[in-house]
């Protein structure tokens, strides 16, 4: 971690703050530059769970996430001969796993961008003042604080890894160690009460359909981005406390799990957003590590110094 | 399921059964608690939270005044130099067990076979224990952490768990914590840090925890915590908490129960 600080602040240095600030706007990758990327073993540990089925998809030596998420993408999954395992106690899909990386099967129908509604642009042009960022076109976007990552993604980063326990599916984080707990409950069953604060997750609450959990997701604070902002033609993508999200989990095989979700925002969006496809492949980890996200006070403190005074220059300005 | 996930359960029934043959039947309480988990282990899943602890105003319920007198020289005269700033937890390093048991923040515990997981308020992250009696992470993958790599097994109905593998930057109590006149506030540890605890389910409502704390490198002797008893709460999950430096160190002092 050390290391990693190292290298932001080096690289913080050697580029400026500007250019720093356009690679996290252009939003090339999602990872942060914050958080340590996953690097598979290129040998097995001894003893670990290394079986045939995991080298065929993500063999040792698969080290580019460019070439990983190509064969995830390009995979069909074949339930005969790799079977979705369940659980014992309730013979649903176990999604227990380590996976990674992050591949798109379907791309969105239609751009999240053009549903955005036209009255929301004053917002978005703050970049969510509300949430506390204010300076968007900087370096001050949710990477920069770790933030969990983007709910149109569930909340997931780089490596995940996923827990099915009796009435819950756990998310852990690899990047940041942020994690979610979903409890499940039955067709008929009580859902949990909604008496939580509001937060960047929100609340989630899980049910079965055949074997696809549903996952509704509410009570947002409305500080999340659906998407990050590309000055200077894209403004950040906000979300609104009244962000509804319904996620769709499945595991189509034994080597792979899929996430698909519908985002309704009344506040932002004119109509439910339909998000993509994504699918990630199991690799021989059985925990992930403990990876946090700093941010770094030294910066912070001449970022706020430079945000303060550019907004006295603009109440000078009126 | 793979052949290793059938052991695993295998296992775990097996040893549930000798479990339950040797448990003390907890109970009575008439609630919907069950002793163990369906595949045999003792059941530690809820929502936890113990009253805060520590020392400060002429009271010690940590057992700290102990803790104090153990540091070696060389560790003293350290953490004369450092003071309430340098806590990790201020620049949202999260605070490690014990310490984070003693906070006063709710834990939230979830199980499934062989493995338990430990979540708290205090911060965003998670712990992951192994039941299963399997050794430490290889040490090839095995890096320094905050929080320690955990192994353990059941002795009877008390989870103990082994942890190691600390990075030596954590801290093993608050600023706020002055037992004695004497006190700085800094509780250093090293990366020789190591834990073994105590969970113990003692009936619907109580969790009992317990640490004994070595450190080769900080401390004379072992240090052994007093029991902290977490009551259950009814609530099925957890609050979500990031560290916001934006909110100022006097929140997130607030926050750990400073």
């Amino acid at each position: 971690m050390s290391v990693r600080k190292l290298a932001v602040m080096a690289m913080l240095a050697g580029s400026g703050i500007a250019a720093v600030a356009l690679v996290v706007a252009i939003g090339a990758s999602r990872v942060s530059a914050q958080i340590r990327e996953y690097k598979p073993p290129k040998t097995a540990p001894p003893g670990a769970d290394w079986t045939k089925r995991i080298e065929e998809i993500l063999p040792p030596g698969v080290e580019s996430r460019a070439e990983a998420t190509a064969r995830i993408a390009a995979y069909k999954p074949d339930p005969a001969k790799y079977p979705v395992p369940r659980t014992p106690w309730d013979g649903k899909p176990d999604f227990s796993g380590v996976y990674w990386p992050d591949a798109t099967v379907t791309p969105p129908p239609v751009a999240l961008e053009s549903l955005y509604r036209p009255d929301a642009r004053e917002y978005r042009e703050h970049g969510g003042a509300a949430a506390g960022l204010i300076d968007w076109r900087g370096i001050d976007t949710p990477n920069y604080h770790c933030w969990p990552p983007s709910p149109v993604n569930g909340s997931m980063g780089g490596t995940v890894q996923l827990v099915s326990a009796p009435g819950y599916l756990l998310l852990l984080n690899e990047g940041g160690s942020n994690f979610r707990i979903i409890p499940i409950v039955g067709e008929n069953g009580p859902k949990p009460a909604a008496s939580r604060k509001p937060s960047y997750q929100g609340s989630s609450v899980g049910h079965w359909e055949g074997d696809t959990l549903v996952v509704e997701v509410t009570n947002f604070n409305g500080k999340p981005w659906l998407g990050n902002a590309q000055p200077p033609n894209r403004l950040p993508q906000t979300s609104s406390d009244a962000m509804h999200i319904v996620e769709r989990w499945s595991r189509p095989d034994a080597q792979v799990f899929e996430h698909r979700l519908v985002v309704e925002d009344p506040k932002m969006l004119t109509a439910p957003w339909t998000g993509s496809t994504d699918r990630r492949g199991i690799v021989p980890y059985d925990t992930v590590q403990e990876s946090l996200c700093f941010l770094d006070p030294e910066l912070d403190a001449r970022h706020r110094e430079y945000a303060a005074q550019q907004a006295k220059n603009k109440g000078a300005a009126r | 399921m793979s052949r290793r996930a059938m052991a695993v359960v295998a296992g775990a029934v097996l040893v549930g059964v000798v479990v339950v043959a040797g448990m003390r039947m907890a109970g009575g309480t008439g609630s919907s608690f069950t002793a163990q988990t369906t595949w045999g282990e003792p059941n530690l899943t809820g929502v936890w939270r113990a009253e805060p602890l520590g020392a400060g105003s002429g009271r010690d319920t940590f057992n700290l005044a102990k803790l104090e007198g153990l540091y070696t020289s060389e560790a003293r005269a350290r953490m004369k130099e450092l003071s309430a700033k340098d806590d990790p937890t201020m620049r949202c390093a999260p605070p490690l067990f014990p310490r984070a048991a003693m906070l006063g923040h709710q834990v939230q515990i979830i199980q499934r076979p062989g493995f338990a997981y430990v979540f708290t308020e205090a911060y965003p992250v998670f712990r992951i224990i192994p039941t299963t009696g399997r050794p430490h992470t290889a040490p090839q993958y095995l890096f320094p952490t905050y929080m320690g790599d955990s192994a353990a097994r059941w002795e009877g109905d008390t989870l103990v768990v082994d942890v190691m593998s600390f990075n030596g930057e954590g801290w093993l109590a608050s600023a706020s914590d002055k037992p004695t006149n004497a006190s700085t506030g800094v509780w250093l540890t090293s990366d020789a840090l190591h834990i073994v605890e105590r969970w113990r389910r003692v009936d619907a409502d109580t969790l009992e925890y317990q640490a004994r704390v070595e450190d080769s490198s900080s401390l004379t002797m072992p240090w052994e915590t007093p029991t902290v008893t977490f009551k259950r709460q009814p609530v099925e999950r957890i609050e979500e908490v990031l560290c916001r430096p934006e909110d100022g160190p006097d929140t997130y002092l607030a926050r750990l129960g400073s």
